[in-house]
C-alpha cells in the first residue's frame, strides 16, 4: 500500500497515461514519435509545476 | 550568585585585545577545492538536486537539452545536425550552471567539514579510570563511559568525556576546544568552573568527575554535527526565499510553456532548447545556486570566530535582533577593577586604612584583591600580623565581603558598603557618617567602593576604578546606528551604574540586578516584539538564556548555560556577542544583496533572448546590445548565467562587507550597488561574451 501512494510509482504512471492522451493533439503537425514526445514533455512540465507547487506548499520539506 | 560577582572572583580567560588573543587553528583548507569539485558531480543526483526547486528546473532542462543533443528530431521532425551543434552548447552551459551551484554549496560545506575534522582530532578515545559503587577504580575505554558514572582524572590525563567537577582542583589545558594557551582552573562546587569538556587535558593535581553525557553526545559531538551540517534545517529567512523563488520560477515556467502556442501564432516557432534557454534565463538562478552557500557561510563565519551556533536559524536571529542584554564586568568593562584610591572615615589617616586594606586583602588573589596590595604597600603599608598564623575568608555572595582573622581574635574586612555597616555594628561598633558621603563620591566617579574595617571599626573607602573597554563606546553608537537597543545589567549601585552607562554610552541599565531580573528585561522587549540577544556563563543564567531569542554561553560557564543557549563562545568573551550580532545581519544583507542582484540580472537577459526568439517578428529593435545572431545571443546570455555563479562565491562564502547604517540606508545602497550593477553588468558580461562566441566562430 506504501508503495503504491509513493511518488515513484504514480509519476511514471501518470507521465504515460497523459502522454497517451495528449498524443493525439500534436498529431495533426508531428509525426508519431513527435507527438508522442511534445505529449510526454508537457506531461512532464505540468509535473514540474506540481512539484514546484509542492514546494510553495511545504518549503520546509526541501 | 550573579555573573559580574562570579567573574570578578573567578578570574579565568585572558581578556586582552583580540589581535593578541589566539583562537582555535583554523582548520586546513588544503584539498578542499578538489573535494568541492568532486562533490558537485555527486550533487548531480536527481535525489539530491530535488531540495533546490530553482537548480531542479534548471537540471530538468539540462536533461531535456542532453537528449535533444543526441537525437535533435525528438520533439521536431524538421531539425538537423546544424542544431545538435547549437543544443551541445546550451546543454554544456547549463550543465556548467548546475556544477558552479554544486560547486559553491560543496565549497561551504567542505570548510565547515575541514573544522569538525579538526574537532574530531580532539576525540580520541582514551583510558578512563571509574569510580565504582565500593570505591575501587577500574580502568574503562572512554566510550564506555554513561553518564552519571564517577571518573578519576589525574595531571597528564585527557578529560575522557563532559563532566560535572564534584572533588579536586586542577589546572586544565582547554587550547584543544578554544585554542587559548593559559590553563583554565576547574573546582568543585564552583558555578563557572565545575564543568570541564572531553578532549581536554588536565596539567596539574587531580579531579573527580560525574560524566554528564552518554558517548556521542557530548558537547565536542553536537559541535561536529552542526559544524558538519547534520542537523542543519532551513531558517525561516531561507523558507521564506524559496518560497519566492519557487513563485517565480513557477510564474516563468508557465509563461514559457504558454509561449509555443503564441509564438506559432506569428510564425515565429521556438525550438524547445530555446525555450529551455529562455527559462533558465528568466529564473533566479543565481540566488538559488548560492543560497544555501550562503546559509552554511554564515555558519562558517560564525564558528570561525570561536562561536559555535546549535542552528542556522539562531545564526539569522542575531541578524534581527532588536536588543542586547549586556553584563557590565568583562563586556563594558576590563573585567580586572583595579585599587586607584584610599578614603579615609573619622580622623583615621591614609596610613592605617592602606594597612587595614592590606590585612583585609592579604589572602585575596583576584586581580582586584592584588592591586590593594599593591596600592597599599605603595603607600607603605605594612601588614600588620603574621600572614602564617591567620586564616582567609573569601568572598561570597550571601556576605559580600572578604577578608582575614588573626590569632589575636582581630578581623580585618572589606566588602560592599552595606554588607561592611551590617559586620560593623553586629560587633557594636558604630558606622561613621562620612562613610556614606564616601561611598557617594566613588560612585559618582563610576568606580566600586569597598569598605574596610576592622572589628566594629570603620576605616575608610578603597576606591576601585572600573576601566570601560576602550572604544566600547563606538561600538554601541554603531549599534545605534543600526537600531539596536543596549541595556546593561550590573550588581554595582544604581549611581555607579548610571556613571558607567553614562561613559560607555548605553541606552539603558539596571543596577544591583539579580539573574531574575536578566529574565524580566528580556520578556519585557520580548513583549514589546523585539528579539533579545544576551551572554551568560553560569546556571543561574541559564533561563534568561533560553528565553533569549539569541543566547551566547560562554564556553567557561556550566553545562546548564551551554545548554539553554543556542551558540556557545569557545572563548568565552562576552563582547563577541555585538561581533555575533554583526555577522547575523551580515549574513541576511549578503543574502538580500544576492537576491536583488539576482533579480535584477534578468532585466539584460530579456534584451539579449527575446530579440532572438522573435528576430522575425519586429522585436530586433531591443537588440539594444547589438549581439551578433539569435543563437549567438541565446548562448552569451546562458554563458553568462553559469558564469555569474562562480563569480559571486567569494561574496557568497565571504559575506557583504558589513557597514552599521540603519535598515534603510542599507535597502538604498544595496538597491544601487546591487540592484543597479545587476541590472548594468549583464549588459556589458553578455555583450563580453557575444564577441568573445563571434571571434572563436562557435555558433
Amino acid at each position: 500500500m506504501a508503495r503504491a501512494l509513493h511518488i515513484r510509482f504514480w509519476l511514471p504512471l501518470l507521465l504515460v497515461a497523459g502522454t497517451l492522451l495528449l498524443a493525439p493533439l500534436f498529431r495533426s503537425s508531428q509525426p508519431p514519435l513527435q507527438s508522442h514526445m511534445l505529449a510526454l514533455l508537457l506531461c512532464a512540465t505540468v509535473a514540474l509545476s506540481g512539484y514546484l507547487f509542492a514546494v510553495i506548499c511545504q518549503p520546509e520539506k526541501f | 550568585m550573579t555573573t559580574t560577582t562570579l567573574r570578578a572572583f573567578f578570574p579565568r580567560m585572558p581578556r586582552g585585545p583580540r589581535q593578541q588573543r589566539r583562537y582555535t587553528e583554523r582548520p586546513r583548507q588544503k584539498g578542499l577545492v578538489q573535494r568541492a569539485i568532486v562533490e558537485s558531480f555527486r550533487k548531480l543526483d536527481p535525489r539530491l538536486a530535488v531540495a533546490n526547486p530553482v537548480m531542479f528546473v534548471v537540471w530538468c532542462g539540462t536533461a531535456l537539452c542532453l537528449l535533444l543533443t543526441l537525437e535533435p528530431r525528438l520533439l521536431d521532425a524538421q531539425a538537423g545536425g546544424r542544431e545538435r551543434g547549437f543544443n551541445a552548447l546550451i546543454s554544456l552551459t547549463l550543465l556548467a550552471t548546475l556544477l558552479f551551484a554544486n560547486f559553491a554549496e560543496a565549497l561551504a560545506e567542505g570548510r565547515g567539514k575541514a573544522q569538525a575534522d579538526a574537532l574530531r582530532r580532539t576525540q580520541a578515545r582514551t583510558e578512563a579510570r571509574r569510580q565504582l559503587a565500593d570505591g575501587s577504580i577500574e580502568r574503562v575505554d572512554s566510550s564506555a563511559l554513561r553518564k552519571g558514572d564517577l571518573v578519576l582524572v589525574q595531571a597528564g590525563d585527557v578529560i575522557p568525556a563532559d563532566g560535572e567537577v564534584i572533588a579536586g582542583v586542577a589546572s586544565v589545558d582547554e587550547s584543544a576546544i578554544t585554542g587559548e594557551s593559559a590553563p583554565v582552573l576547574k573546582e568543585a562546587g564552583s558555578d563557572v568552573a565545575g564543568s570541564v569538556t572531553g578532549g581536554t587535558r588536565i596539567l596539574s593535581d587531580q579531579l573527580t568527575l560525574r560524566i554528564s553525557a552518554d558517548p556521542g553526545k557530548g558537547f565536542i559531538d553536537r559541535m561536529i554535527a552542526l559544524v558538519e551540517g547534520a542537523e542543519r534545517s532551513k531558517t525561516p529567512n531561507e523558507i521564506a526565499l524559496t518560497v519566492l523563488l519557487a513563485v517565480l520560477t513557477q510564474v516563468f515556467l508557465i509563461a514559457v510553456a504558454t509561449l509555443p502556442p503564441v509564438a506559432g501564432f506569428i510564425g515565429q516557432a521556438p525550438s524547445v532548447v530555446t525555450l529551455v534557454a529562455l527559462l533558465v534565463a528568466l529564473i533566479p538562478t543565481t540566488i538559488g545556486g548560492l543560497l544555501s552557500a550562503i546559509g552554511i557561510a554564515g555558519m562558517d563565519r560564525v564558528a570561525q570566530f570561536n562561536v559555535i551556533a546549535t542552528s542556522g536559524r539562531a545564526v539569522e536571529a542575531c541578524g534581527d535582533v532588536n536588543t542586547l542584554v549586556l553584563d557590565k564586568t568583562g563586556t563594558i568593562t576590563l573585567g580586572n577593577r583595579l585599587a586607584e584610591e584610599f578614603l579615609t572615615v573619622d580622623g583615621h589617616s591614609s596610613a592605617e586604612l592602606a594597612e587595614a586594606a592590606l590585612g583585609a586583602s592579604c589572602f585575596d588573589q583576584t586581580p582586584e584583591g592584588r592591586s590593594i596590595v599593591r596600592l597599599a604597600e605603595k603607600l607603605g603599608a605594612v601588614l600588620p600580623f603574621d600572614q602564617t598564623q591567620a586564616s582567609g575568608l573569601e568572598f561570597s555572595a550571601r556576605t559580600r565581603m572578604s577578608g582575614s582573622d588573626t590569632p589575636e581574635g582581630l578581623e580585618y574586612r572589606k566588602g560592599a558598603v552595606d554588607a561592611i555597616k551590617g559586620f560593623v555594628r553586629s560587633r557594636g561598633g558604630t558606622v561613621p557618617e562620612r562613610l556614606d558621603a564616601c561611598f557617594e563620591q566613588v560612585s559618582r566617579l563610576g568606580g566600586t567602593p569597598l569598605a574596610v574595617c576592622r572589628g566594629g571599626e570603620v576605616f575608610g573607602v578603597i576606591y576601585l576604578k572600573d576601566i570601560i573597554k576602550p572604544g566600547i563606546r563606538e561600538r554601541f553608537d554603531q549599534l545605534r546606528r543600526m537600531g539596536i537597543r543596549t541595556v546593561m545589567l550590573t550588581g554595582d549601585n544604581p549611581i555607579t551604574a548610571s556613571v558607567i552607562a553614562r561613559e560607555a554610552g548605553v541606552d539603558d541599565f539596571i543596577a544591583e540586578a539579580t539573574p531574575e531580573d536578566k529574565i524580566a528585561v528580556i520578556q519585557q522587549e520580548q513583549k514589546l516584539g523585539k528579539l533579545v540577544a544576551m551572554t551568560g556563563d553560569g546556571s543561574n543564567d541559564a533561563p534568561a538564556l533560553a528565553q533569549a531569542n539569541v543566547g551566547v554561553a560562554m564556553n567557561s560557564g556550566t553545562q546548564a548555560a551551554k545548554e539553554a543557549a543556542n551558540m556557545v563562545d569557545l572563548d568565552s568573551d562576552p563582547t563577541k556577542l555585538i561581533d555575533i550580532v554583526t555577522i547575523g545581519k551580515q549574513l541576511l544583507i549578503t543574502r538580500g544583496a544576492l537576491t536583488t542582484f539576482s533579480i535584477a540580472n534578468d532585466i539584460a537577459k530579456y534584451f539579449a533572448i527575446l530579440p532572438a526568439l522573435f528576430a522575425g517578428a519586429g522585436l530586433e529593435a531591443l537588440n539594444v546590445m547589438k549581439l551578433a545572431s539569435p543563437q549567438s545571443a541565446i548562448l552569451s546570455a546562458m554563458v553568462f548565467n553559469a558564469l555569474i555563479i562562480p563569480a559571486l562565491v567569494p561574496l557568497a562564502l565571504k559575506g557583504v562587507k558589513f557597514r552599521p547604517l540603519s535598515a534603510e540606508q542599507l535597502l538604498r545602497r544595496n538597491l544601487l550597488l546591487y540592484g543597479a550593477g545587476g541590472v548594468v553588468a549583464p549588459f556589458i558580461g553578455i555583450k563580453l561574451i557575444d564577441l568573445a562566441i563571434g571571434a572563436l566562430r562557435l555558433v
